[in-house]
């Protein structure tokens, strides 16, 4: 039993980033192969761009919220690697958030510390803040939603949900589930919704949950679509995402809405990447592909979606999760940041499986690591031994997808289902299978 | 490589060897009143492709030569070696890394010119040439010599190539063309001009390229490939929508 309070979790986890920061910058000195991600060069010079008073898009590859620059000026003037202490703050944060979120819902110490650490102290997740990549910010922003949407803040939820989405797209998968989430049963006006919390008989055999009634799903269908929580939300988040693209794009017109917010809608790259799609793009690259062909590429991540929302949307952060892991293995370009978005909603999901990690969880860690070092392996013998070895390559791809789909499914297996609110008068009963 | 590009939209051989050779012949030495003649030789003692992969270096080692004695009336003078080399389409540097100072400490200057997109295929970029300024001193033309060389490293990286049966591109890489440029100090103002080696020394021999085999698609692939992507992303969908709504723990109940 690990006996490490969270501030000392937390501080050791600081001083750790810290020292990282400083052997990244005497690494870029003085050895051949950087630490810093190159994309913290691109939103370093976009920075200094704006700090001039010039567009960020100046910068060719800067695709993000002219909002990331912003945030960046101070390299400029301050010190080069302040980027890189707010990514890692915002890494603190998310560890911060995950205990919050878990104590929330009444999950013991012990369980607690695990998932902090989980995230904390993942070599995956530590390296992402300290080489200057802002995906941290992005997690710490979309716990921060789920923290909100707990207490039943939906205003605040809102707010940062429109900043989030105008920020990095993908968050729009989060739409409808949340949506979902804003069940009149559990959110009334004037009373703060009842949090099921974590029990014992969670981390055991599984359970099936019997929480909606005739009463909640058939009979007040078409009058609790539009209710005032799921109005607001929309409202709110519409206008905080409009106002801010509005905004920018006022701004640097055109430019910005191509770069930051339509490249990523419509992005497809010929290039090797993790996607089960790059050699199909690749080798179909000097022709116009027809709708036909754009919509059967799409179809699998919209059904997989869509059936992930309506099974389990009530269980919002497992919901955020499943959907997240679909969304970046159907995606049509798969980076290794991507993978960043679910880790930090793992250690959340933890506490309510029953999978044990001996052996089961060990073998779901090893099948995933394993698939995704054999696609490295070919693809460093394509771009760094000069190979040709797109075939391989593309194999490798699939067995990735393979080992994703099969862990989720593991996943979903296990995982105690629950929705996250419990009606004021409880009407839950349970039945262990 | 600014003046071509504020003349010609994109880098051709044929406009480019035009460029040089009737654009810049009014800026040459050999005409300017105080008759600055003197043979000066530039040329590519090596050139050689450096490493493996889709990132490599260039290694260029460019030699000039100074013929002739000294010229009395030559006031002092300060010259830079110019070194333009044209990449073909299959290859591109990228501007940001040739900024980093470390590297590039000996060079007085490097920009690229031309298509500088880092992530386009080659079959939807067009070519580029990188124009690097040496420093080669103070009076050098005073000083006959057997030659000073210039080592020059730059870091290339492939794009991806169009489809090819055999699974390769070659790509050729010529040598590069080179200027002097001195300039002295002059009654009103700052005059400067430029050297080139003759027309009949600058024709490149076949010997002077190198090639990098870079790997390309198979056009042969494109049809099973599609097929078994598409069935592989409809097996992995069915699969987890039986997961989800049967091996799940939802469940909905009447009471």
């Amino acid at each position: 039993m690990i006996s490490l309070k969270p501030r000392s979790i937390l501080l050791i986890s600081a001083i750790f980033r810290v020292g990282l920061i400083l052997f990244g910058e005497w690494q870029d000195t003085h050895v051949e192969v950087r630490y810093t991600d190159v994309d913290y060069l691109v939103f370093s010079d976009a920075a200094s761009l704006m700090a001039s008073g010039q567009s960020p898009y100046k910068r060719t590859t800067y695709r993000y919220s002219p909002l990331l620059a912003f945030l960046l000026i101070p390299n400029s003037f301050t010190s080069r690697c302040w980027g890189k202490f707010l990514f890692s703050a915002s890494d603190l944060f998310v560890g911060l958030f995950i205990r919050i979120i878990l104590k929330q819902r009444k999950v013991p110490d012990d369980l607690c510390t695990y998932s902090m650490l989980i995230w904390l102290f993942n070599p995956f997740t530590f390296t992402i803040g300290t080489r200057g990549n802002c995906e941290p910010i992005v997690c710490a922003m979309i716990l921060w939603i789920i923290i909100c949407l707990n207490n039943g803040n939906v205003v605040q939820a809102a707010f940062w949900y429109g900043l989030i989405v105008h920020f990095r797209i993908y968050p729009i998968i989060y739409a409808l589930p949340i949506i979902i989430f804003l069940d009149p049963c559990f959110f009334r006006s004037g009373t703060k919704p009842l949090l099921s919390d974590w029990t014992s008989d969670q981390g055991k055999a599984r359970q099936i949950n019997s929480e909606l009634t005739d009463k909640c799903v058939v009979s007040d269908a078409l009058k609790s679509t539009f209710t005032r929580s799921r109005i607001l939300f929309g409202l709110i988040s519409g206008t905080v995402f409009l106002l801010c693209t509005g905004f920018f794009f006022r701004l640097y017109g055109w430019e910005f809405l191509h770069e930051a917010l339509l490249y990523h809608l419509t992005r497809t790259d010929p290039r090797h990447n993790f996607s089960i799609y790059f050699y199909h793009i690749y080798l179909n690259y000097e022709r116009e592909l027809s709708v036909l062909e754009k919509l059967i590429s799409f179809l699998p991540q919209f059904i997989v979606q869509l059936v992930l929302i309506l099974c389990f949307a009530k269980d919002l952060v497992f919901c955020f999760f499943v959907q997240t892991v679909a969304f970046v293995a159907f995606n049509k370009v798969i980076t290794a940041q991507y993978f960043v978005w679910f880790f930090c909603l793992l250690p959340l999901i933890l506490p309510w499986s029953n999978m044990k990690l001996k052996w089961k969880g060990l073998c779901c860690i090893l099948l995933w690591m394993g698939a995704q070092t054999h696609w490295l392996l070919w693809g460093y013998l394509l771009e760094f031994k000069g190979k040709n070895v797109f075939l391989q390559l593309w194999m490798a791809s699939l067995l990735f997808l393979a080992a994703n789909t099969f862990i989720l499914i593991v996943l979903i297996r296990h995982h105690n289902y629950g929705p996250v609110f419990r009606q004021h008068t409880d009407l839950k009963t349970t039945k262990t299978t | 490589m600014k003046s071509y590009f504020e003349n010609y939209e994109s880098l051709h051989d044929s406009s480019f060897e035009d460029f040089m050779a009737h654009q810049l012949s009014s800026s040459l030495c050999q005409g300017i009143p105080d008759n600055w003649n003197v043979g000066v030789r530039l040329s590519v003692r090596e050139l050689s492709l450096v490493g493996e992969g889709s990132h490599r270096h260039l290694s260029s080692s460019i030699r000039l030569q100074i013929a002739a004695a000294s010229i009395p009336k030559l006031p002092a003078h300060l010259c830079e070696v110019i070194v333009i080399q044209r990449l073909p389409l299959g290859v591109f540097a990228d501007p940001f890394e040739l900024q980093n100072p470390h590297k590039h400490k000996a060079f007085r200057d490097i920009a690229v010119f031309g298509d500088t997109n880092l992530e386009l295929p080659s079959f939807q970029s067009n070519r580029s040439a990188v124009e690097f300024h040496i420093d080669a001193g103070f009076n050098i033309l005073f000083m006959q010599n057997n030659g000073t060389e210039f080592n020059l490293l730059l870091p290339l990286h492939a794009r991806y190539q169009p489809l090819d049966e055999s699974g390769y591109s070659v790509v050729e890489i010529g040598e590069p063309d080179m200027l002097m440029r001195c300039s002295v100090e002059g009654k009103q103002h700052k005059q400067s001009c430029l050297f080139m080696s003759p027309p009949n020394e600058k024709a490149k021999s076949t010997s002077a390229t190198v090639a990098w085999k870079i790997p390309a698609g198979m056009k042969a692939h494109a049809g099973f490939v599609s097929v078994i992507t598409f069935v592989t992303a409809l097996l992995s969908t069915l699969s987890i929508v039986y997961a989800s709504m049967f091996l799940s723990g939802t469940k909905v109940s009447k009471t």
